[in-house]
């Protein structure tokens, strides 16, 4: 149903752990924040883009992926060219392209797993104070892939029913029933998880 | 497996769902049987611990429901009337191997004993298979490989052949009749609890028949007019 | 939280992200395209109140950054959240709590239906469009450098499309309160 974005490789963004990226996305976009001058946001552009168009992917899927993101910065671009001073788009439109590379490379070398595993050891402080438990985010991830596809299938009944009755269906409306026969299944599921001692230790 | 129930019962706001009664529960098999809305699933599910007793106490094996609700838990695994509600990740596998490490194993320990699990029934395939793609038959037979998994002493089944065609019926009822476990079964199928040691069959929140299937089956005929 | 909120949490977010399979609509002279996902805000607070929609919306950013396709089009990644719209996906959290604080004030069993309508539009106006433009815009304005008042104006061409999410989410979050209320449970 939904397959991540991580791509299969071995390239050295690869083998970085995932906090040490996270932490160069959130560096590495500071500092172009910092300076205005045109060459050396081009060199970021440069050396980002290098490495997203290097990853282990066929270039259509890379330009593929990053379409939307890059879409707003183009229509982003070309209104700050009336409303500041060329310059000013252009140093901004750089920088912005620079840390999307970055980011969307970190995203493609990245495995879920081990995000997963960052944010288990991210979170420990708030453990320690009661205020989440890890367990439960993993708990809660699982249960989104594993219930999503029981939502397109509510639909399609609920699309269904109304053929039945001769009714036209509008999508919008069915929004309400939709969520009901949704979160009507919540204490079933939530005793089975109890039962199985899931949430116990 | 020991269970003891003293002056129980289990009121829902106003609504009494099963009067005050006292039992004690030894069999390996144990049907249980009655018309919907009888007390049936309140019944079992106090077994597990998921309802608490309004006034008396349950035990299993010695652990009282309330007091050691986990260690229970433990003792006693519970097959949902939808197993699709209680397969909580999206593949099978998955969902096993998860169960396991919430009770404390090593992944790969995990991992050993989810594949025993599923080759305990006949079901290795379904392994790598999305949960939600199942059908009834192979959903109801992963739940009860999950819960098995856990190491329970006793299993407890909310209507496991409800909505089954006839050969998912059977494969499903020789994993009950094959388990080692002791097993309380509710079900609406008479045929299945026809050779269980005890049946108790419920009427508005009362246990009005206790002791051999035939006889049982006669008096919820009885009740129910036909 | 109880398992019964975590699974509220996790179904909620389910829902959203479904949500996001529906159509957008990409308007050309704005960066910013219509979702029926970004109703989910409104609806999340609505309908599961505020910690609750709150923790879904976080389930929800948790899922972009982790790098699944779980935006509208399939989109999502870090790119998303640190490109200039970012801003709206961090907002939708707030947005999300500040809708459900809003409606869980607001809106009462027992109340006239009009006065529930009310109440649900109202939150959904507040959280769903106000805090969630509050963070977007800001976000915007400091990643490319447009100025406020710009972008602001830039804006107001959603304020339509996002009137009419506001009457969809309420005529939807006050079915879910008749059928199957949640809202008063809180979390």
């Amino acid at each position: 149903m939904l397959t991540s974005l991580y791509v299969e490789g071995d390239t050295f963004l690869h083998r970085q752990r995932p906090g040490a990226k996270l932490a160069l996305i959130l560096v590495f976009g500071l500092a172009l924040y910092f300076t205005e001058l045109l060459a050396v946001q081009a060199a970021a552009v440069a050396v980002t883009g290098a490495i997203y168009f290097a990853l282990p992917m066929p270039f259509r899927e890379a330009v593929q992926r990053l379409k939307p993101v890059l879409f707003t910065i183009a229509v982003l671009a070309i209104f700050n060219g009336f409303v500041l001073s060329w310059q000013e788009a252009l140093v901004s439109t750089l920088r912005l392209l620079a840390v999307v590379f970055l980011a969307a490379a970190v995203t493609a070398t990245t495995r879920i797993a081990d995000f997963m595993e960052t944010i288990t050891w991210a979170l420990r402080p708030a453990e320690r104070l009661g205020i989440v438990r890890a367990a439960d985010v993993g708990l809660a991830l699982g249960l989104v892939l594993r219930f999503l596809p029981d939502i397109f299938g509510h639909y399609e009944a609920l699309k269904q029913a109304h053929a039945a009755r001769g009714i036209a269906f509008r999508p919008l409306r069915a929004i309400g029933p939709l969520i009901i026969l949704t979160l009507k299944d919540a204490d079933a599921i939530a005793d089975a998880i109890d039962a199985r001692g899931i949430r116990g230790r | 497996m020991d269970i003891r129930f003293s002056d129980c019962s289990v009121k829902f706001k106003t609504h009494v769902a099963l009067h005050p009664f006292s039992l004690v529960l030894t069999e390996r098999r144990i049907g249980i049987i009655g018309l919907n809305g009888s007390g049936k699933t309140t019944f079992a599910k106090l077994i597990d611990g998921l309802v608490k007793p309004t006034s008396g106490t349950v035990t299993v094996n010695g652990l009282d429901t309330v007091k050691d609700a986990k260690a229970v838990l433990s003792v006693a695994g519970f097959i949902f009337q939808n197993p699709a509600q209680q397969l909580i990740m999206p593949q099978v596998m998955e969902d096993i191997v998860f169960g396991l490490k919430a009770h404390g194993l090593a992944p790969a320990e995990a991992e050993t004993r989810a594949k025993a699990a599923l080759s305990r029934f006949g079901i290795e395939a379904l392994g790598p298979r999305r949960v939600h793609e199942l059908s009834g038959g192979e959903l109801q037979l992963a739940a009860i490989a999950s819960v098995s998994a856990t190491g329970p002493d006793i299993l407890i089944f909310d209507e496991p052949v409800n909505q089954l065609d006839l050969k998912n019926r059977r494969r499903v009822v020789d994993a009950i009749h094959g388990l080692p476990e002791n097993a309380i079964v509710i079900s609406h199928d008479l045929p299945l609890i026809e050779d269980f040691d005890r049946v108790l069959v419920f009427h508005e929140g009362r246990i009005v028949f206790d002791g051999l299937p035939a006889a049982a089956i006669a008096h919820y005929r009885e009740i129910a007019g036909c | 939280m109880t398992t019964k909120d975590i699974v509220l949490v996790a179904l909620f977010a389910a829902i959203i992200v479904a949500l996001g399979f529906l159509p957008p609509i990409t308007l050309a002279f704005i960066p910013v395209p219509i979702t029926a996902q970004s109703m989910g805000v409104m609806l999340a607070g609505t309908i599961i109140g505020a910690k609750r929609g709150a923790a879904s919306y976080v389930l929800v950013v948790l899922m972009v950054a982790i790098g699944l396709p779980v935006l509208a089009g399939g989109a999502g990644g870090l790119q998303k959240i640190m490109g200039p719209t970012g801003g709206y996906i961090i907002g939708w959290i707030f947005g999300a709590f500040v809708t459900g604080l809003i409606a869980e004030r607001l809106v009462h069993d027992g109340q006239p239906e009009v006065r529930q309508y009310i109440g649900f539009f109202l939150a959904s106006i507040a959280g769903g469009i106000i805090v969630v433009y509050a963070f977007g815009i800001a976000w915007l304005c400091f990643s490319t450098g447009t100025p406020f008042m710009k972008a602001l104006i830039g804006n107001l061409a959603f304020v339509p499309g996002d009137l009419i999410k506001a009457v969809i989410a309420t005529l939807a979050a006050r079915a879910v309160l008749a059928g199957y209320p949640m809202l008063p449970s809180r979390a």
